[in-house]
């Protein structure tokens, strides 16, 4: 009931915006001494009106990292697009340690290219230079692909910029049932595109290791199911219908197995599903609830929640040898494991006082680490690079996405223009 | 969510649904969890009950043979509601009874399962700390004995030696302490227990060195062995060594054991979670010693390599 105003705004803004929900980036914390980079505007050397700034793109994927600090358009002294154009001296003035120029062009009418070059200021030298090519329609992504070589070339550290988001929004209707929309995004939050909407909810979206398919858990069907879904060709087929939870899809890191939790034997337990013969194999049975798997990127082993120790805590079940471990210890509560492709890294929601926050253990050195300060997060997911983790939050009475590095460094938002946005999952590297 | 837990109730799995519900929206979790625990403090043994009305524990505990804890606490659950206890006990060939009692034991199981989980985690911990700390320790003193002081190591007398070379021949001139009569030897006497690992021993023969020279020339170097030995006591007394390490420092800020005491307060703080008060004491040791030859400035830039 509290939620009532809320919910009415949420109803009018409906009416007023329509049904697209756009995040929107803001920035909460940076690092401390930040690389300061100037991407110049990029040369137009086609026809017709410029299909997209490329330098505008590019610029805010490097802020929103947290590691650079762009140099603001205005305070630039020149505009060059090719080598012979770059006066250093120019922009060793405003202090910009690197410098980022390009050019693009669109043949054939889609056929886009953008042409990069890279320069360090104070060596006067060029560090990277590059092309990128393909359709226009993609030219965000061509200009993410362009972030991710910069910022590959200056932190050492591939970029996770031309990768995807997924995540859940719901429009909340007062008085009746609500929309939920299953909705695929990059990871700017731009170009959403709504890739299932229903009045019944959708939950868990998981991505398959090529990135080329999805995974969720839909009501649609009055009970919960576990769907895949091509993302190229918008095909979709139902894998599972048992009698109670049909749950938590993970897919193995090989592409043929899937796990997921099924309580058609009695109480919740994890099972993986051959997804070549259908297969099931129940690989938990305990009367305590097993939940929310997740893979070792070896695929040897799953971690999962489990409450048999009386509070929620993580396991890890080998998938060899059988045998199950508890892996945290540290909290009352630590649920919802995912782990990061160094298999070192997990994230993990973590309650030891106050608050559900989101913490990163190191499963060497089993040290936890809080990430967040806000009170009840949830559901992390971490980039491919494992540089970020993007998690589902509050503010005020809204839901919203907000992503923090994983030394808790850099912090930034993406509040959803209306509705609330939940079960954020970051794609994985994406094949060209 | 409403249909699930339903479902669940009529599984009379009520008490698990909070783990479950996060699978299908956290948010409810969350709020299952949080009245969860502010159940289980008005209501310490009986956790959230889901047939709401009887105590968890509403059994004699005679015929049970739970655990003295279980028992004390199903005794005052009998005694705050001696009649629900008897109308329990009358209907014991109940199927629904039945079914309570086994939900009950399976919470018990799950309760004891976490404490054997994290007591056995404790003891792997306590030994990896202690054998941590024990090589540490052995290195240190090993290193001392082979001789090895005029490397640039915590200057400490050889033992057994009767004349003892100055320590610290910095210090001599800013306030240097002076040697007492008989300190000398009632140092080596608690030196010697360390070297023969009897830390309890040399705890106490220290300490009371500390009582008989409190400003000798070789108590700045009880304070430190102090601050070592309470790391390698058991228990380990990490505040007691915090304060022995922090007393050299205050009280000789110039003595030739300030790096490695600095160094092991850096050691303290991180074993205690305090990631950058331990960087602070790392980074002074580097910043203050850098340029001497102290082996606690390679073991800081070590520390900090391998942990930061």
């Amino acid at each position: 009931m509290k939620h009532m105003s809320a919910l009415l705004l949420a109803a009018l803004m409906l009416v007023s915006i329509g049904t697209r929900a756009q995040l929107v980036i803001e920035i909460t914390q940076g690092r401390d001494n930040p690389t300061a980079i100037a991407v110049a505007p990029f040369a137009w050397q086609g026809t017709g009106p410029v299909p997209e700034d490329v330098a505008q793109v590019i610029d805010d994927d490097l802020a929103r990292s947290g590691q650079f600090d762009p140099v603001a358009r205005g305070d630039m002294l020149g505009r060059p697009s090719s080598q012979q154009e770059v006066f250093y001296r120019d922009w060793q003035a405003i202090n910009a340690e690197y410098l980022l120029i390009g050019r693009v062009n669109v043949t054939d009418e889609v056929q886009m290219r953008i042409e990069y070059e890279l320069f360090d200021v104070a060596r006067q030298t060029r560090v990277l230079n590059g092309y990128e090519e393909g359709h226009v329609n993609e030219a965000r992504m061509l200009s993410h692909r362009v972030a991710d070589e910069v910022y590959q070339q200056l932190t050492g550290t591939r970029g996770a910029f031309a990768t995807r988001l997924l995540y859940v929004s719901v429009t909340r209707v007062p008085n009746g049932k609500d929309y939920f929309r299953l909705t695929l995004a990059d990871s700017d939050g731009a170009r959403p595109i709504v890739l299932l909407e229903s009045r019944e909810p959708i939950l868990a979206p998981s991505w398959s290791p090529d990135g080329k398919e999805i995974a969720y858990v839909s009501f649609e069907t009055s009970r919960p199911a576990i769907f895949r879904q091509d993302l190229a060709s918008g095909a979709r087929e139902q894998l599972t219908n048992f009698r109670g939870l049909n749950s938590a899809p993970a897919w193995s890191p090989d592409g043929n197995t899937m796990a997921m939790v099924l309580s058609k034997d009695g109480n919740p337990d994890i099972y993986l599903m051959d997804l070549g013969t259908r297969r099931l194999t129940r690989i938990t049975r305990h009367y305590a609830i097993d939940t929310e798997p997740t893979w070792m990127p070896d695929g040897n082993a799953l971690l999962f929640t489990s409450d048999r120790g009386g509070r929620p805590q993580i396991y890890r079940y080998d998938l060899r040898s059988g045998a199950t471990t508890r892996v945290t210890f540290e909290g009352s509560y630590n649920a919802r494991p995912r782990m990061a492709q160094d298999g070192r890294n997990l994230v993990l929601v973590h309650r030891s006082g106050e608050g559900f926050h989101i913490a990163l253990y190191d499963m060497e050195t089993s040290r936890l680490q809080i990430l967040t300060n806000t009170e009840l997060d949830e559901s992390p997911s971490i980039a491919p690079n494992g540089s970020m983790v993007l998690y589902a939050t509050k503010s005020g009475d809204r839901g919203i996405l907000a992503a923090v590095s994983v030394d808790g460094g850099v912090k930034f938002r993406l509040p959803a223009r209306e509705g609330d946005v939940r079960e954020p999952a970051w794609s994985p590297y994406m094949s060209r | 969510m409403r249909y699930i837990s339903k479902a669940l109730i009529a599984n009379g799995l009520a008490l698990a649904v909070g783990p479950f519900c996060i699978a299908v929206q956290a948010q409810d979790y969350i709020d299952v969890e949080a009245e969860r625990a502010a159940a289980a403090e008005t209501q310490p043994a009986g956790r959230a009950d889901p047939y709401g009305a009887k105590p968890a524990q509403s059994y004699p505990t005679t015929s049970y043979g739970i655990g003295a804890a279980a028992g004390t606490q199903s005794q005052s659950a009998a005694n705050n509601n001696p009649q629900a206890n008897m109308a329990v006990a009358d209907r014991g060939g109940n199927a629904g009874q039945l079914l309570l009692q086994v939900q009950q034991l399976q919470q018990e199981v799950m309760r004891l399962n976490g404490l054997v989980e994290e007591q056995g985690h404790e003891i792997r911990m306590l030994k990896e700390k202690s054998l941590e700390r024990y090589l540490d320790l052995d290195r240190r003193i090993s290193l001392l004995s082979g001789g090895e002081a005029g490397a640039g190591l915590p200057v400490m007398p050889p033992a057994g030696s009767a004349a003892v070379e100055p320590v610290a021949s910095a210090n001599v001139g800013n306030n240097a302490p002076v040697e007492q009569p008989g300190e000398a030897q009632a140092y080596q006497a608690a030196y010697s227990l360390v070297k023969a690992q009897q830390f309890d021993g040399a705890v106490q023969a220290f300490q009371q060195f500390l009582r008989d020279y409190p400003a000798g020339r070789f108590t700045p170097n009880a304070h430190y062995w102090l601050g070592e030995l309470y790391l390698v006591t058991t228990p380990a007394d990490m505040e007691a060594s915090r304060q022995s390490f922090m007393l050299l420092l205050d009280l000789y800020p110039n003595d030739s054991k300030v790096p490695d005491a600095l160094f092991k307060l850096g050691r303290i703080h991180y074993d205690k979670g305090n990631r950058e008060r331990a960087r602070e004491f790392f980074d002074r040791v580097i910043q203050d010693f850098g340029t001497s030859r102290s082996a606690a400035v390679k073991l800081a830039q070590d520390f900090i390599r391998e942990n930061y």
